[in-house]
């Protein structure tokens, strides 16, 4: 009963993170219509960045999520003029097939930089755990959880009580309306992308302490975050933090009851099952364009 | 010589050359250079046919290669025999995975197709890196050394990759050429418009996938002796899966050629690459380049690298069509090619009752009921946002009522998917015309085939093509069959929908607002086919918002405010029905408690 509630524990602070990493990539679809699959690459890219600053000045990795947050806002903005703008105007499976290769090309300049050793950053309270009600708590994983929801729920109020968040909503709703009643589309795309990756840079630095990695770990994580969008519903914020949630707890069950090793088969079978049997997700909506009627 | 005589010449070439190249030159070098260029030619070519034609990308499609590849192998072990002999088998297995994917994916359009192709992908590398028992696990599976005279070496790969390549070729050409193929096109166009037409769509995909994975799995077979060590990591590679997209990109997306000579572009470009790069840098700059070209030549060359620089050539040499509209179009005939049969049953031909349609609050489609006498011009009038085109929807099946009945002949069609109810002899034409762009204005009227109502959906294609130009003929655009039919003036759309639409060979024929945004001529041109149709035995109902038309040409109207009907009649009564007159001219509120 303990080893199932470990794991269920263990599974719920893994989801915090994996909310993090979802919710970036979905609130890009969400307004952009766009899967970006370079959100893996840029989650590394903010690894890695947390991980050489906390080597050069020994700050806390989860703290600098306070630089590469901002750092990957900026490469948002660039790579969003440079590849995406374009990608926008074409059809979806075309866009998508784009940003695939913005992510090899994101994989391939973090292993000219950083090589492709395993990397994994240490601060003092990793490998220290909590212990509460008989559950071991890993202390890293308890952190990495609070500061995943503090910058979800700032992601939160950004998009609900900001001018900005307001303009972006509108734009996800309609981009045709917001433009008839004076938003400038375009600002929005953008800013909606650079904050998408820029919520992937701050996921980055999280999970620097939490998994070693390697540049192409961003794979897994494409993986990762498009079966718990995809379980969540496309689009629905609320939906991928109950996905990532279901999604770490049955990794969490399937490596400690099967075995590790097809614990990395679940994101793939949530994608498969989810995509074939109810197409919308949990709580996304039904996309015209995107599913025959039933 | 003709373009077409020079270009079978320049094929027959080629392939002569490529066959006699081992025998005349024994470099191994250029004999693997050869060798890869052709897996990914079948690749490319195979991919082509489901994310070409149909339009379904896959960026998983490398999966197949590695079911291939290890289903030969296991198989060759345990039979004892040559690994070359059961590649077929990986074949089967593979066109069998895709059966199964396609079959449970029915639903799964667009951007949720690719994502699932990509996971398939990755699960399949997961399951053979975990089924260790069968496929080795990580330690991967040696397969024997081939058993052939060293003397020959490479040459049975050489030659069984250049026979499949041949065979992969042909068959994605006859697919092109049938029926299949232009559904596969119109579906790439428009699916549901395709489904409308009589397309079964699901079935057309899930043909098309099995089809695209059987070659790569026979390839995957090959391939697998020829590298002779299986490894998860090596055997489904989404890196191989990227090399296909980058190959069909670079040639040209939907074209019978064009993957095959982006293969053979972008191969001896991936080995140059593989030796000119070497030291730890070299797998991260093959990544950049690899990125760079995806992301390049998808966003600017979206038909095809060569393609698109054909077209552009062709484009400063003048040797396009001519422009197409301002050609006169001759009279309408008398005489309609094919006379329609007595439909079975007695009473109306249409029975619609209680039909209803909510879109959250608003009650587009609310209890309505009318009917369609046989062999009359039935019109469907009524104001802006009364319904009408809402009811045509629901009587095609492109949307689901969520309440009523539609009777066809006496026989329910209201639960029948758009294509049956196409095939029970139901036939429309869109508000907006919605032909197929990529297709010929003949391939546009071979969709629907012929005699498909009898249910013989796969008739010669022959025959066809004879009904097909009749048809045309019959609507004044014979002359423009060879003709893309994206070119068209709008009103020769118009003219081209409605001979699809007869292709089908309808009991009844619904036109929704034939008249809009078209010149008067051909609006007096319209009627007069009309007409003729009608004199010829064709039921037809009609939205239209032009009264004297609808008024002139109906034998009955039904009116419609707020989403039913409120009076019908012979048209000379309801021009002076109370009810209608404040139905259109404001008053709704006294017009919905009328009724």
């Amino acid at each position: 009963m303990t080893g199932l509630a470990q794991t269920l524990a263990f599974g719920v602070l893994v989801g915090g993170v994996y909310a993090l990493a979802a919710s970036a990539m979905n609130l890009i679809f969400g307004v952009m219509r766009i899967v970006n699959l370079a959100q893996g690459a840029m989650l590394m890219l903010g690894a890695y960045l947390a991980y050489s600053l906390w080597r050069a000045t020994g700050l806390d990795p989860l703290l600098l999520t306070l630089v590469t947050a901002p750092a990957l806002l900026a490469v948002g903005w660039v790579t969003y003029y440079l590849f995406v703008e374009r990608a926008r105007t074409t059809d979806p499976p075309t866009a998508l097939v784009t940003t695939f290769g913005l992510a090899l090309i994101t994989t391939g300049v973090i292993a000219l930089i950083w090589g492709n050793e395993w990397r994994l950053a240490g601060p003092g309270y990793a490998g220290r755990s909590f212990t509460v009600a008989g559950l071991h708590l890993p202390q890293a994983q308890v952190y990495a959880c609070l500061v995943a929801a503090v910058v979800l729920g700032g992601l939160w109020l950004v998009l609900n009580r900001t001018w900005l968040g307001r303009s972006v909503r509108a734009v996800a709703a309609g981009p045709e309306g917001a433009r008839l009643v004076g938003i400038d589309v375009r600002r929005v795309w953008a800013a909606s992308y650079a904050l998408g990756v820029a919520a992937a840079g701050a996921g980055g630095a999280l999970l620097s302490v939490l998994y070693p990695f390697t540049p192409s770990s961003g794979y897994h994580w494409i993986g990762l975050m498009l079966s718990i969008v995809v379980l969540g519903g496309m689009g629905s914020m609320a939906g991928s933090v109950l996905g990532a949630v279901l999604v770490a707890v049955g990794e969490a069950l399937t490596s400690a009851y099967l075995s590790p090793g097809w614990a990395t088969a679940v994101p793939y079978l949530v994608i498969v099952i989810v995509l074939l049997a109810r197409p919308q997700g949990l709580l996304g909506a039904r996309l015209r364009e995107d599913m025959s009627r039933a | 010589m003709t373009p077409t005589r020079l270009r079978r010449a320049a094929i027959a070439a080629a392939a002569a050359a490529l066959a006699a190249f081992p025998l005349l030159s024994d470099n191994a070098y250029w004999q693997n250079l050869a060798i890869m260029a052709f897996l990914l030619a079948i690749m490319a070519s195979a991919w082509n046919i489901i994310s070409g034609y149909a339009g379904y990308v896959s960026l998983g499609q490398s999966a197949f290669l590695g079911i291939g590849a290890y289903t030969a192998a296991i198989a060759a072990t345990a039979l004892d025999v040559s690994p070359l002999l059961t590649a077929p088998l990986g074949g089967v297995t593979a066109a069998g995975a895709a059966l199964l994917l396609a079959l449970a994916g029915r639903r799964t359009r667009g951007i949720a197709f690719v994502i699932v192709s990509f996971a398939f992908l990755e699960l399949a590398a997961i399951v053979a890196s975990n089924w260790s028992s069968v496929t080795g696990g990580n330690h991967g599976l040696a397969l024997p050394l081939p058993t052939w005279d060293s003397d020959y070496l490479n040459l049975p790969f050489y030659y069984a990759l250049l026979a499949l390549l041949a065979l992969t070729v042909a068959g994605s050409w006859a697919i092109r050429r049938s029926r299949l193929g232009a559904g596969l096109v119109a579906i790439r166009d428009d699916e549901s418009k395709a489904e409308g037409v009589g397309v079964p769509a699901a079935r057309y995909k899930t043909a098309a996938f099995a089809a695209s994975a059987f070659p790569i799995g026979v390839a995957g077979g090959v391939y697998g002796y020829y590298v002779s060590f299986l490894e998860p990591a090596a055997m489904f590679d989404i890196v191989i899966a990227l090399q296909i997209v980058l190959a069909a990109h670079l040639g040209g997306v939907g074209t019978l050629w064009g993957p095959v000579a982006g293969a053979f572009l972008l191969e001896p470009l991936a080995q140059f690459t593989n030796q000119s790069l070497s030291g730890p840098d070299a797998g991260s700059w093959r990544l950049i380049i690899y990125g760079g070209l995806l992301s390049v030549i998808v966003l600017f060359f979206p038909k095809g690298v060569i393609a698109e620089l054909v077209a552009r050539v062709r484009r400063w040499r003048g040797a396009e069509p001519p422009a197409l509209p301002g050609r006169r179009l001759t009279p309408v005939p008398r005489a309609l090619p094919w006379t329609p049969q007595p439909s079975p049953g007695t009473g109306p031909l249409l029975v619609v009752e209680g039909l209803t349609r909510h879109f959250g609050g608003v009650r587009a489609v609310d209890g309505c009921s009318f009917t369609v006498e046989r062999g009359s011009i039935t019109g469907l009038i009524g104001p802006n946002g009364s319904g009408k085109t809402t009811v045509f929807n629901l009587l095609d099946g492109g949307l689901r009522a969520q309440a009523g009945t539609v009777h066809l002949a006496g026989r329910p069609i209201h639960a029948l998917p758009p294509h049956r109810r196409a095939r029970a002899g139901l036939a429309r034409t869109y508000q907006a015309t919605r032909i197929f762009p990529s297709l010929t204005v003949l391939e546009n009227l071979l969709v629907p085939g012929r005699g498909s109502r009898a249910g013989s959906g796969t008739g010669s294609v022959a025959g066809s093509t004879t009904r097909a130009r009749e048809w045309l003929e019959f609507v004044g655009m014979g002359e423009y069959a060879g003709h893309p039919a994206g070119r068209l003036s709008y009103g020769q759309q118009k003219l081209v929908e409605l001979a699809q639409a007869l292709m089908l060979e309808p009991r009844l024929l619904l036109l929704d607002e034939p008249a809009a945004g078209i010149n008067p001529a051909l609006v007096e041109r319209l009627c007069e086919i009309i007409r003729t149709l009608n004199r010829g035995g064709m039921t037809v109902l009609i939205v239209e918002h032009d009264l004297p038309l609808v008024l002139s040409l109906c034998d009955r109207v039904h009116v419609m405010a707020e989403g039913r009907v409120l009076a019908s009649g012979p048209p000379g009564r309801i021009e002076h029905d109370p009810a209608v007159q404040d139905a259109y001219l404001g008053e709704h509120t006294t017009a919905g408690a009328a009724k």
